[in-house]
Order: structure tokens, then C-alpha cells, then sequence
């Protein structure tokens, strides 16, 4: 075989599509989704149900906590130290009303569900709250608990020549608390960690960094350097007892896989894209990120979390806290919600239009929500007892309000609902049986949430 | 068996009538195990449903307030102790949002009930103390499968003890080998290794470790028969007998010489030193080789930049002449080769202008009595004490007084000049002392009398820094010394032996406690000269292991039984294929906090990633690679973790594919050398080895069904495999 490619170099010089094609015949056999067995064995473990094969998540991650009680869950009622500047407002939903500054939000309640009363029992510390929320669990025992689009990629593998979990724009970034931040494939492996795109959609030369090979390096010319280090890798027989070896190599598969690939390439292309659709999601990180959601579960991807913001500290975020590092309540409403706002609506709007949010569950968590008392310096701090998470598409009924926070939005009044419980949700829609089993540390068998836990029924 | 019940009923009821009960060591307990002072519930700030109790019991006199005096005292009836919404709360006879947390028959309700009926007395400060926690068995040999049940014992200061088993929380510190039911102790051993239970109990933490050996066969000459260099493999070898894990040989001269000097100085050995290395007969070359290495000009630059991750020296938190400033100071310390006490002693005590003395800068990058109080820790303890500042720290036994008794020692560093905003100013600052100040503890309103941790108050008059460095790096301080022999070894192993290095909480032990006294001991007899521990750990048969695991050994990744292979760190890499292609990345800007970009003129052509001050220096493929980011005093921030975006950029970024096409790569002067001999010089440079026969077979086929039109091409593409392949990403 290698014989044969390097007299085809010989002839063919320079990097056309055409040969990348021809290479993605003879170099994709080589690589065939490493997971197959994994899922075929998932298939009969019971925990995937049939019929659900073309199923998505895209989970956007409000990293800083956004304020419940000043966008989705108003308390106009309360004393004005707990229900802040903002007003109600009037939604598609008879049952739903959202805040002023989420005006594009009411067009589009009737797709979309909140659920107001979760909580959680964790520090109120932001990678607590990162761990818990996207995992489930808080981690003990020096056991990490895996992303939920780890758990996807590991029951279900991937569709297409694109990573079945991807995070856009970036991995979150550093929280404050030391704690590792749950985005991550914990004890499934890193082999199940996301691919994290690194860069910014809404930049004018966005690309995804290093996806093609340099314009020298043709179809021939990658099979020889395939070819040549396989060679040389061989020789080490240390590695296969380190897990990060036998992963780097796993990975080289992969994206020699994802590098040859058509679909892959044009799945990232935004150019493709008409420049109203574009301008209809935002010009801006967050909504350019929302149009790329899109476009992955078009093309296979099962699962993406967005993180609307990268850290709390000296950016934009929705940690409103008033003073400095940090945001204040008035950035929030003139910059950050209208940002979000958009890129949100058009999201759902857009999955709507082109049937795909029957089959895609789009999630809005967040670490915690905030104080339902204003602080001095105007904000509003950390506050894990209670907040509001939505949910819309993926067999979800839209406009629905299911739990019930006190009058000021401090703790659950009706309906308690628990991170174990939202991950369940997630698992729920994507087909997942959330009673089934993991192989967890020393391979004892790890239930994909805890006893207990469960999806919310009300939402389906 | 309900005659025994019963009897045992009595005996309990007798128990609780026979003294009495203590609000502190009785009554706390019984809350903190039924959960109601957790976070979750009425132990959040803000209490939960109107009652509000203290984080784990930090607080019991004000506890003992909010329960008997609180509401004008309706929680207990003393007329009628039963009907306490105290004790109808928890039993959920009337609504309570938490449910059921407490049974009307079980003996801590009747330790609650009996408390009442004794007068709901206070916590004073004539209770007894808790002065010891034992857990038992504390050391114990297990097999996987086993159920052992632990016991735990609390010691009082009047000399009395009680099994307080059934009011302790349990916890295991590594799941895969130990898991432990939270509430009885009743432990299942589901692994091999060494797994540690820990037992929290009113505020205080015991521990057991609980060893559980391999079904491996292994004779006891094996041990017996291993070279022991020194106190490292002694300790090491007794923990693999104990383990029944079997040590992998010695690894090759070659395997040697690459991973001594990319641990040590950060860079790959040239063919000309491997191959004299490789060439010497002299029993002792690689001591020899490792002193060599302690004094090589690389060794500052990799151990200035080590410890500038320590230090956050990084343009987003300074201006561009006081980080240099700050470098210089640190770089100067490790030329002069400074015991590493006296370097810590210069940063916390120091003042003076921020240009002068460059250790300044760590109070203009921590600005607050209690950040500066709380990296202090960090840096130089490892310990992490900031969830005391709002409550007792509930997985240490660090209390809301003690966080700001310790930061109180930093309320009198006072400053003048330039603020902390990276973006703006001349980064010109004065630090000194002030003759007063405190800082307040919250939760009284007054200061806490300031003092080292575990220590009493220091006298009114000190200096409190001086007082502090003088505790921080004197013999009362247990945890300095084991920090920095934790972080040296961490260096040379890719984990510590408390792992991860920044957390030396009791509740996370050492893999193997008597290996890190050994070295700790080693480093305080040799006067903090961090080079003897290195000396020490690199010529210890340990550190030369082979990375090729046997049958034996293989599920082993704690216990040093092999060498374990890790990716190389980023800026390492960086500098390797630097070495190789002979082409070197430009540094000219750095990236703010904002994102912003700023233009540095600190680095000439051919600067390695090494010899980098900072930390905020633009470079995607440092970034990409998992450098530490110096946001936080954390080694977490590094990450030397493969991922898919790393090996895109290995496949198809610029950093191989431009290096290796430029006219002055390693690749040109070897176009015209015999295949042989350039595949050997590619594999010495790259691998610090020559290729097997069996390689140069394979690769030469490879040459020869080239066409000589590409013959730059083609060595381009050997120099790509071999810097792709694992042997030349990782160190093993």
C-alpha cells in the first residue's frame, strides 16, 4: 500500500481536494471509530434505548451564574432590595414571564421550559458548582465524575468523522477554587474528554486551528508520514502501560480521521453560512458559537457544551458580584443579556425552522444562581439554594414551568430539583437509560447518576 | 436476640443518664451527622427556613444561642422537652423541608431529649477539649473483598474517651482501592494498593491507611536483592514488599541521560554527549553526569522558571519593569544557589522599592492581609486555608479564628505607589511596615490576636513578619519542609508523593509517609540546599528504573515500583524541537487579562521558552501544551494532559511543519548524507539513542521508494515522525 501512494506523489504534486478524497478512502479504513465495540456493548447492556439514534445535546453553560431572580424568575413582589431594577415581561407562554432585558427570550417561550427550583448542597464556590452541575455529582474520593457529553460519547460514540463531544468556544478557564471544573471525561478516560475548538467563530479568519494540513503536505505525503511513525512509535513498550500514551495515540488516530474529512471541514466552515442567518444569531463570540452548535449536530455531533463566558475574572461574565474583578448588574443588562438574548433565540428559533429541535435538547444551566438580596456595592452573590435552569427540543414540551422558588427566590417552594436530576434529564432525551451503569474506579460498576435521581418528567 | 436488644437499649439509656451531656462534644455531633449545619441545609449563610447553624459546628456558642434563645427561646420547651421544635423538627412530626432526619427511638434523639431535660446547657470554656481522634485499625493489611468496620475513639483533655464511631463522617481518599459507608464506617476493600478512611468527628480528622497487597508471588530475595543507593529506595522497597509489587530493572544509559537532563535542565542531550556518555566504561558516570548537570547554566533557567510558577510572576498581574525586576530577583536566588528557606524568608519579610528588591512583588500580586496570608500558605505550605476565611474548613481542621489570627500577621505590610492595574502605570511601588493596624475578624467585630498556625499569639511588640518567617521555616512548623522535598520530588516523578502537591491536608496522605519524612529529613540536615535533594532523588536506583512495567508491577501508578512515562511539560517540548530543528519560535508580545496584546522587548532571537519571565507571553503552542498560566498559586494550572487540539498542531500547525521547511533546519545539511547515517543522527538528536537495526531497515525502504525530486521532503517527514512519535513527546 505505501508503495503505491508514494508513486501517486510522484505524479501528483501540490494539495487539490481531490486528493484529500482519495486519501480519506484509503486512510479512514484505518481508523474506523475506536468506540464500536464499547457501543455495540452498550446496545445490549440496555442502557441506550432504540430509536433515539439522532439524538443531540447542546448544553450552554452560563459560566459566572446568571442572576434567576433578574431574568427568569422575577420576583416584581418583593421589597426592592430582593426583585432589583428590572420588570416582567410578557412571553408566548401563558405560564411564562421573563425579564425586560430578555425580550427576544418571549418570542420563544413556547419552545422553551424552565425549571425554577434547583439547588444544590455544594460550596458556592464557581468550579463546585461547574463539577456539580455538569457531572452531577460533586466529586469525593478523588473520584471524577465524568461530563455528561463524556458519558454520550462513551454509550453512544460518534455519528460521523467529527468528535462526538465538542466544547466551543474554549474549555472554562480557571474558577477561583482550586477545584477541577467537571468538563472533562473523568473516569471513562480522557479518551472521552471534549474536543475543545480554541477559537473565536466570530473573528474574521476563524478556523479551527490546524484542522488541514499545510498546502506541502499532500495525500501521498501524509500516508508516508503516517507510515514513518508508525515505524519509529513502535518501539517503546512502556507506553502501553500509560494510559496518556495509549491515548496520544488514540488521539493521532482520530485526528487523522477529522483532518481528512470533507464533512468535518465543511461542518466548521461558517462561510458557508448566508451572512443574514450570521448577523441573526449576533456578530459576537456567544451567538457566532451557537450558529457552530448547529451546524456540528447537523453533522453528527452528539453532544456540545457552549460556554457562554471562559472565566469570572477581568472578563465578561454573569458574575455579577458589582464590583471589580467582577461585573455589575448594569453591564448585565446593557451588554451581556442582549448578547445572550440574541444568540439564544436564534438558536432555538433556527433549530425550530429546520426540524431539528425535536431531536436536539438545547440546556441553559449554570454553577448556581444569586443572592436574592442585593449586596452594597448593587450585586448580587454566589447562591447555590436555589435557580433556574431551561430546557427546549429533544422531546421536551415547550413553555412549561415546572418547580416553584419561595417569594424572593431564595430557596425551592415547590419541587425540588437536584443537579443529579438535570443530568438525568440530559441522559433522559438523549435515549440514555440513567439507571444503567459505568465502569467506574477499579471497575466497579457506576451508576450514570445516583440512586434517586431522576429525570424531569414534567418536562417530556 | 431481643433480650440483647433491649439490654443494650438500657445500657444506652444508662449511658446517656449517667453524665452529663456536653452541648459541644454530644449535642454537635448528633447535628453534624444527621446533616442539619451541612451547606445544603441550615448551615448555608443564611440558614435554612429562618434557623440558621454554624458550617459543621465552627460556631457552638452562637449555635447554642440560635436553638435555646433565638425566637425567645421557643425551639426547646423545657416544661416539656418532647414537644421541642427542636427534636418535632428533625423527626418530622410537624413539617420540616428536610424530612426525617432523626428516629424517635434512636440514641441520638434521646441524646438530644436527655440534653434538654438537663437544661440545654452551654458550650463553656471549662469543656472538656478534644484533644485526640484515634481511628482503628490505623494501619492495617487487607484483602480486596474484605469489610473491616472502623472505630473511632475520641481522647478528651480530662482523660476520658468514648467511642464516637456512630457521630463520626467517614471518607475514602482513593476510591479505587477503599470505599467506606459515609455514616457507619463499614469500609469494603475493592482494589490493591495503599487506600486511606478518614474520620471527621467535632472538628477534627483521623486517619487509617489500609494496605491492600497484590496477588502477586514475589520472593522476598527480590527485595532483598534490589541496590538501595540510598534512604529513597530503601523506603521505596519496603513499601513494594509490603505491596507485593516487583521493581522493573534499571533503565539504559540512554534512557538515562535523556531523562536525567530534560528533569533537570529542561533540555534534550546533544548526540555528542550521548554518545560520549554511551562510549564511558566508568562505573560511576551517572553520578557524575548528575553533578554535571547541577551546575549546566540550563539548570537556572529551568529552576528560576519552576518556581516563577510559585511565585505568579506573570504580566497580567505586573508591569512590565517590576516583573523583571521580581525574574531578576528570583533568578539571582537560584544562580547563588540560596537555601530555600532563606529565599522564602527574603519574600515574606520583604520591603523596600518594588525595582530594588524585586521579592517585593509578591505583595503588589497579593494585595490583601488575607490573599497574601492565603498564597503564602499555598506557596510555601501547601496548604489551602481560604475556605476558613468564611467557616471551619471542613475537610481540615483549620477554624474561622486561626485564618485570621494567620492573616492578621500581614495587616501592617502597608504600600506606596503604583496600584495593581497590569495595564497602566510605572509598577513603581514602596512596601514597609506600619507601627499599627489589624484586621478585623468578622464574625466578632474585633481582631484576632495574630499568630502562626497551631501557635499562640505573638507578642504585641513584634514584627509579625519576621515573627512569621521565623515560624514558617523554623523546626515548629511541620509542613514546610515536606512542601518544597513534595514539590522537588513532584519534578522528577510527574506526581508528588502527596499528590496533587498544593493540597498536604491531613485527610490526603502520603503514597508513602516515611519516604517523604526520609526526604524532608535529608533537606533540613543539608541546610535547605535544594540541590542535595535533587542529587539525592537522581541518584537513587528509583529514579533509574525502567519505565518498561512487569507483569508484576503493571497495575502500579502510585508506588515507584517503575518509572512512569508522562508528555513532556510545554515549555520542554517547546525547547526540544527547538533543539532538534534548530529553529526557534519569536517572542515578542504578551496577552492581557483582557485579551488585549502588548508589545515586549524583552527577548532576543533564540530565546528558549525557558528562559521566559513570564508567563502571559503570546505563544499557542505554550498555551496549547498545558503551561502554567500563573492565575493562581496552583501546580492544577499546568496541564501536561495530550489532547486532539495538541496533536493537530504537532500534524498540521506551523510550529513542525514551518520549523522543519526552513533553510537553516536540521533538515538542509543532512540532504546529502548517506540515509544510514542522517536516519542515525535524526534518531541521537530526537531520541538520544541510535536506531535499531530493524528501524534503519524499515526507514531506508522507506527513503528508497522516493523519488529524489523529494528528498528534502522525505527527511522532513522522518524528522515530523520521530518528533510525533511518543518517545521523543514523552519523558520515560
Amino acid at each position: 500500500m505505501f508503495d503505491f501512494l508514494g508513486e501517486q506523489e510522484a505524479s501528483i504534486c501540490g494539495g487539490s481536494h481531490l486528493k484529500r478524497r482519495e486519501f480519506l478512502q484509503v486512510g479512514a479504513l484505518g481508523a474506523v471509530g475506536l468506540s464500536l465495540p464499547q457501543v455495540l456493548a452498550a446496545k445490549e447492556a440496555g442502557a441506550v434505548r432504540a430509536g433515539h439514534e439522532d439524538k443531540a445535546c447542546i448544553m450552554i453553560f452560563n459560566l459566572g451564574a446568571p442572576s434567576h431572580v433578574d431574568l427568569w424568575d422575577m420576583k416584581p413582589e418583593a421589597a426592592a432590595e430582593y426583585r432589583g431594577p428590572f420588570k416582567p415581561i410578557r412571553t408566548k407562554s401563558e405560564d411564562i414571564e421573563v425579564s425586560e432585558i430578555l425580550p427576544q427570550h418571549a418570542k420563544v417561550a413556547d419552545k422553551f421550559s424552565l425549571v425554577r427550583s434547583v439547588h444544590h448542597g455544594g460550596a458556592a464556590v464557581h468550579d463546585a458548582g461547574w463539577q456539580i452541575m455538569q457531572t452531577g455529582r460533586r466529586f469525593s474520593g478523588g473520584v471524577q465524575t465524568p461530563h455528561a457529553g463524556a458519558v454520550a460519547s462513551h454509550l453512544l460514540g460518534r455519528k460521523s468523522d467529527l468528535p462526538p463531544f465538542v466544547v466551543l468556544p474554549e474549555l472554562m478557564g480557571r474558577g477561583g477554587g482550586n477545584l477541577p471544573n467537571g468538563q472533562a471525561g473523568g473516569f471513562l478516560g480522557k479518551a472521552h474528554d471534549p474536543f475543545a475548538l480554541n477559537a473565536d467563530p466570530s473573528k474574521k479568519d476563524f478556523k479551527v486551528p490546524d484542522l488541514l494540513p499545510p498546502d506541502q503536505i499532500g495525500a501521498a505525503r501524509l500516508e508516508r508520514r503516517r507510515n514513518m511513525r508508525e515505524i519509529v512509535d513502535g518501539a517503546v513498550k512502556s507506553f502501553e502501560a500509560s494510559e496518556d500514551a495509549r491515548l496520544l495515540n488514540d488521539t493521532f488516530h482520530s485526528a487523522f480521521r477529522m483532518m481528512t474529512s470533507e464533512q468535518a471541514r465543511a461542518a466548521f466552515d461558517l462561510s458557508k453560512e448566508k451572512q443574514s442567518v450570521r448577523e441573526r444569531y449576533g456578530m459576537n463570540r456567544f451567538g457566532q458559537c451557537c450558529l457552530l452548535a448547529r451546524r456540528l449536530v447537523e453533522n453528527g455531533v452528539r453532544f456540545v457544551t457552549l460556554n457562554s463566558f471562559l472565566t469570572v475574572f477581568s472578563q465578561l461574565s454573569w458574575d455579577i458580584h458589582g464590583s471589580k474583578p467582577f461585573m455589575s448588574i448594569k453591564q448585565m443588562a446593557e451588554i451581556i443579556a442582549p448578547m445572550y438574548d440574541q444568540g439564544y433565540s436564534a438558536l432555538i428559533e433556527d433549530l425550530h425552522e429546520r426540524g431539528l429541535l425535536d431531536n436536539t435538547l438545547v440546556t441553559t444551566l449554570a454553577e448556581f444562581g444569586r443572592t436574592p438580596k442585593m449586596n452594597p456595592a448593587g450585586g448580587r452573590d454566589h447562591w447555590p439554594q436555589c435557580f433556574t435552569c431551561s430546557f427546549a427540543g429533544g422531546g421536551v414540551k415547550g413553555g412549561r414551568v415546572v418547580g416553584k422558588s419561595d417569594p424572593v427566590g431564595g430557596f425551592p417552594a415547590e419541587r425540588p430539583v437536584s443537579p443529579g436530576d438535570v443530568v438525568a434529564t440530559i441522559f433522559h432525551s438523549l435515549g440514555l437509560n440513567h439507571q444503567a451503569t459505568l465502569p467506574g474506579p477499579a471497575g466497579r460498576p457506576f451508576p450514570l447518576v445516583d440512586f434517586g435521581d431522576e429525570p424531569i418528567k414534567e418536562l417530556f | 436476640m431481643r433480650i440483647l436488644f433491649c439490654l443494650f437499649a438500657v445500657a444506652s439509656s444508662l449511658w446517656a443518664a449517667d453524665r452529663p451531656l456536653s452541648f459541644r462534644h454530644d449535642v454537635l455531633p448528633v447535628l453534624s451527622k444527621a446533616g442539619c449545619n451541612g451547606g445544603g441545609c441550615h448551615g448555608a449563610l443564611a440558614g435554612k427556613g429562618g434557623f440558621r447553624l454554624s458550617l459543621n459546628a465552627y460556631d457552638p456558642a452562637t449555635d447554642h444561642y440560635n436553638i435555646t434563645r433565638e425566637l425567645r427561646g421557643r425551639r426547646v420547651e423545657f416544661n416539656d422537652p418532647t414537644r421541642s421544635l427542636f427534636l418535632i423538627k428533625p423527626t418530622a412530626a410537624v413539617r420540616h423541608k428536610g424530612g426525617k432526619r432523626l428516629h424517635e427511638d434512636s440514641k441520638d434523639y434521646q441524646i438530644l431529649l436527655k440534653w434538654i431535660q438537663q437544661g440545654a446547657p452551654g458550650p463553656s470554656e471549662k469543656d472538656a477539649k478534644l484533644a485526640r481522634l484515634a481511628l482503628t485499625p490505623g494501619n492495617a493489611r487487607v484483602k480486596k473483598g474484605d469489610t473491616p468496620q472502623l472505630k473511632v475513639t475520641a481522647h478528651f483533655s480530662d482523660g476520658t474517651q468514648r467511642d464516637v464511631t456512630a457521630w463520626a463522617k467517614f471518607d475514602s481518599t482513593d476510591a479505587s482501592v477503599a470505599i467506606v459507608d459515609a455514616k457507619t464506617g463499614r469500609a469494603e476493600i475493592i482494589g490493591f494498593g495503599q487506600g486511606a478512611i478518614t474520620a471527621w468527628y467535632s472538628g477534627q480528622i483521623a486517619i487509617a491507611r489500609l494496605i491492600s497487597p497484590w496477588p502477586n508471588q514475589i520472593p522476598d530475595k527480590v527485595f532483598a536483592a534490589s541496590s538501595k543507593a540510598n534512604l529513597i529506595d530503601r523506603h521505596v522497597l519496603v513499601q513494594l514488599r509490603q505491596l507485593n509489587l516487583k521493581p522493573s530493572p534499571a533503565s539504559t544509559d540512554s534512557e538515562f541521560i535523556r531523562r536525567a537532563f530534560l528533569d533537570t535542565i529542561g533540555v534534550l542531550p546533544k548526540p555528542a554527549e550521548v554518545r560520549e556518555f554511551l562510549a564511558d566504561p566508568a562505573a560511576d558516570k551517572r553520578s557524575k553526569l548528575v553533578d554535571r548537570l547541577l551546575a549546566r547554566p540550563e539548570f537556572v533557567d529551568y529552576w528560576t522558571y519552576r518556581w516563577a510558577d510559585l511565585f505568579l510572576i506573570s504580566g497580567k498581574k505586573l508591569r512590565p519593569n517590576a516583573l523583571k525586576a521580581y525574574y531578576s530577583w528570583l533568578r539571582g536566588e537560584i544562580v547563588k544557589n540560596t537555601p530555600w528557606d532563606q529565599l522564602v524568608r527574603q519574600v515574606v519579610t520583604a520591603r523596600g522599592d518594588s525595582m530594588e528588591n524585586g521579592a517585593t512583588n509578591f505583595y503588589a500580586v497579593h494585595q490583601e492581609p488575607e490573599t497574601m496570608a492565603e498564597n503564602v500558605s499555598q506557596a510555601f505550605m501547601s496548604l489551602s486555608i481560604n475556605c476558613a476565611k468564611c467557616h471551619n474548613h471542613p475537610l481540615e481542621k483549620w477554624t474561622n479564628d486561626q485564618y485570621y489570627a494567620f492573616a492578621n500577621l500581614f495587616a501592617r505590610v502597608r504600600v506606596k505607589g503604583w496600584g495593581g492595574d497590569a495595564r497602566n502605570g510605572d509598577g513603581k511601588r514602596t512596601l514597609f511596615t506600619a507601627p499599627r493596624g489589624d484586621l478585623l475578624q468578622p464574625r466578632t467585630g474585633k481582631p484576632q490576636p495574630p499568630a502562626p498556625l497551631d501557635r499562640p499569639a505573638i507578642a504585641a511588640d513584634a514584627d509579625r513578619r519576621t515573627v512569621l518567617a521565623d515560624w514558617l521555616t523554623g523546626p515548629d512548623n511541620p509542613y514546610f519542609t515536606r512542601s518544597i522535598a513534595n514539590r522537588v520530588w513532584a519534578n522528577f516523578f510527574g506526581q508528588g508523593i502527596v499528590d496533587p502537591v498544593d493540597d498536604l491536608r491531613v485527610s490526603n496522605p502520603a503514597s508513602n509517609e516515611p519516604l517523604l519524612n526520609g526526604l524532608a529529613g535529608h533537606l533540613m540536615k543539608n541546610k535547605y540546599d535544594l540541590k542535595s535533594l535533587m542529587r539525592l532523588i537522581l541518584t537513587s536506583d528509583t529514579y533509574a528504573r525502567s519505565s518498561t512495567p512487569l507483569p508484576e508491577n503493571i497495575g502500579d501508578t502510585r508506588y515507584h515500583a517503575r518509572y512512569y512515562p508522562r508528555r513532556l511539560m510545554a515549555e520542554v517540548l517547546q525547547d526540544a524541537i527547538t533543539t532538534v530543528t534548530k529553529v526557534s519560535p519569536k517572542y515578542a508580545n504578551i496577552t492581557l487579562s483582557d485579551g488585549s496584546t502588548a508589545k515586549t522587548d524583552f527577548y532576543k532571537d533564540g530565546t528558549r521558552a525557558l528562559q521566559l519571565f513570564d508567563s502571559a507571553v503570546t505563544s499557542y503552542f505554550l498555551k496549547t501544551f498545558g503551561r502554567n498560566e500563573r492565575e493562581i498559586t496552583c501546580e492544577c494550572e499546568r496541564s501536561n494532559k495530550p489532547s486532539m487540539v495538541q496533536v493537530l498542531h504537532l500534524s498540521n500547525g506551523k510550529t513542525l511543519n514551518d520549523n522543519l521547511r526552513a533553510d537553516q533546519s536540521c533538515v538542509t545539511p543532512l540532504i546529502a548524507k548517506d540515509n544510514a547515517v542522517l536516519i542515525e543522527e535524526a534518531y541521537l538528536l530526537c531520541l538520544a539513542r541510535p536506531p535499531s537495526a530493524e528501524e534503519i531497515k524499515r526507514l531506508e525502504a522507506v527513503f528508497k521508494s522516493t523519488p529524489v525530486t523529494e528528498r528534502r521532503a522525505v527527511i522532513e517527514d522522518l524528522f515530523w515522525a520521530l518528533m510525533t512519535s511518543r518517545e521523543f513527546l514523552f519523558q520515560h
